[in-house]
């Protein structure tokens, strides 16, 4: 190849490289890198060059509509994709926890449901409601206490239309999971979205935004960055009277 | 599914891109929160207008949240990704209201085909120069050379047209245009030394 050549390439992987190529001029330049090792090598040096173009534009502050209508729109998304994973996954929960608690047999009539709630709480780890220990942290009296695993107490703040609900005596959990509340509303059980992580003394919290209809609360671990639906027991199931 | 916030502060773009596949809308929130000025910056920049440097920012990040999954850590840093689609969607904006079609192939993953692996620390760095040492490096150009370099990153323009724009050959055009790149590329190469 000759300088002249060279020289004929840079200046076509200059454009390339800031897009100024026409598509088929930018397609015969791909061809020829695949085959020019100094091509490459002289491109791959380029970049940075032009990777830096947009931090020399002086800023300016996006309104925050579009912060607003960029959130509004991805929760929506989540909220649907959350929604399509319990439904995949909804024949595999009716043989597991959750499932006896949305079967349909249980009919979430409130009082029934509360009566067969209690029932399986016992079973799972010894229901205890208004156990000692918790500490209320607010101005509020706690709306429900509950315990479940061994020793954990449990204790719903309110706080607004919503509620902190307040964990105590919790084991540590591994750095690869977190707790995840859930809340189940006529029957329909929804993900809390601030996972959570007890603190070295055991204490652990999360914000219920909404509690508005909520009749049960649940705590479970679940892989770090959480699960759409409960992949494990709850470690806390907590009936929230009306 | 969501993390709490201040954890995903914590974690680096490319951290943040495996959950951000998994839809958790907190992780993408710490994402945009981070890079939503740049990008609105860049489009307003390129395309003029606040309402649509709106759009196209809004259209780019909202690209980025449902094709997250397919990004690539390997091959590119995040935030280039990211704004190489804010200035493809810029520029297609722009180039549509001109009346023109699209010169570029917006398809966001292509991005991704471009930018090698192994740049990616050195380009990482590169980005932590400050804005100003950018603009000095650019303000450090010949006019005529900047000025192609402006024509085609945020006009969208291709060496034909910007010579045709400026009333200079073609190869003029190319020639300045690949003497600026090398100057810019030069002087950063300097600052990191």
């Amino acid at each position: 190849m000759t300088d002249d050549s060279n020289m004929t390439w840079f200046d076509q992987l200059a454009g390339y490289a800031l897009g100024a190529l026409e598509p088929e001029e930018a397609a015969e330049v791909e061809a020829h890198l695949a085959d020019c090792e100094r091509c490459q090598a002289h491109l791959r040096w380029l970049e940075p060059a032009v990777a830096v173009l947009p931090e020399s534009v002086e800023r300016q502050e996006p309104p925050k509509r579009v912060r607003e209508n960029v959130m509004a729109e991805v929760r929506a998304d989540a909220k649907r994709a959350q929604a399509e994973s319990a439904e995949s996954e909804g024949f595999r929960l009716r043989d597991g926890w959750l499932g006896k608690l949305r079967s349909s047999a249980y009919g979430w009539k409130p009082a029934v449901a509360l009566a067969t709630l209690a029932l399986l709480v016992v079973a799972f780890a010894g229901y205890e409601i208004g156990s000692n220990g918790g500490e209320s942290g607010g101005s509020e009296a706690p709306i429900a206490r509950s315990g479940q695993a061994p020793g954990v107490v449990a204790e719903m703040i309110p706080e607004g239309e919503g509620g902190k609900l307040k964990l105590t005596n919790v084991e540590q959990v591994p750095d690869d999971r977190v707790l995840e509340a859930w809340v189940q509303r006529e029957g329909e059980v929804e993900a809390v979205p601030d996972l959570f992580v007890p603190n070295h003394e055991g204490r652990a919290s999360t914000t219920i935004e909404d509690m508005d209809g909520v009749e049960i609360v649940m705590v479970t671990h679940e892989p770090e960055g959480g699960s759409a639906t409960p992949t494990s027991d709850p470690i806390v199931t907590m009936p929230i009277p009306d | 599914m969501t993390i709490r916030r201040e954890k995903a502060e914590r974690l680096a773009d490319e951290e943040l891109m495996p959950l951000i596949g998994k839809k958790d809308p907190e992780a993408f929130e710490v994402f945009y929160d981070r890079h939503g000025g740049v990008a609105y910056s860049l489009a307003y920049r390129i395309v003029g207008e606040r309402a649509a440097a709106e759009d196209v920012t809004q259209e780019a990040f909202i690209s980025l949240w449902r094709s997250g999954a397919r990004f690539d850590s390997t091959r590119g840093s995040v935030r280039s990704w990211m704004l190489s689609i804010v200035r493809n969607r810029a520029i297609d904006q722009l180039r549509s209201k001109a009346g023109k079609a699209p010169k570029l192939t917006f398809d966001d993953d292509s991005v991704l085909e471009q930018r090698p692996a192994d740049e990616l620390t050195e380009e990482e760095a590169l980005r932590r120069e400050t804005a100003s040492e950018v603009r000095g490096a650019l303000g450090s150009l010949p006019g005529d050379q900047s000025k192609v370099i402006e024509l085609a990153y945020y006009g969208g323009f291709s060496h034909s047209e910007i010579a045709q724009m400026l009333g200079v050959p073609l190869g003029t055009v190319k020639g300045r245009m690949r003497l600026g790149l090398e100057k810019i590329r030069g002087e950063l190469a300097e600052g990191l030394a």
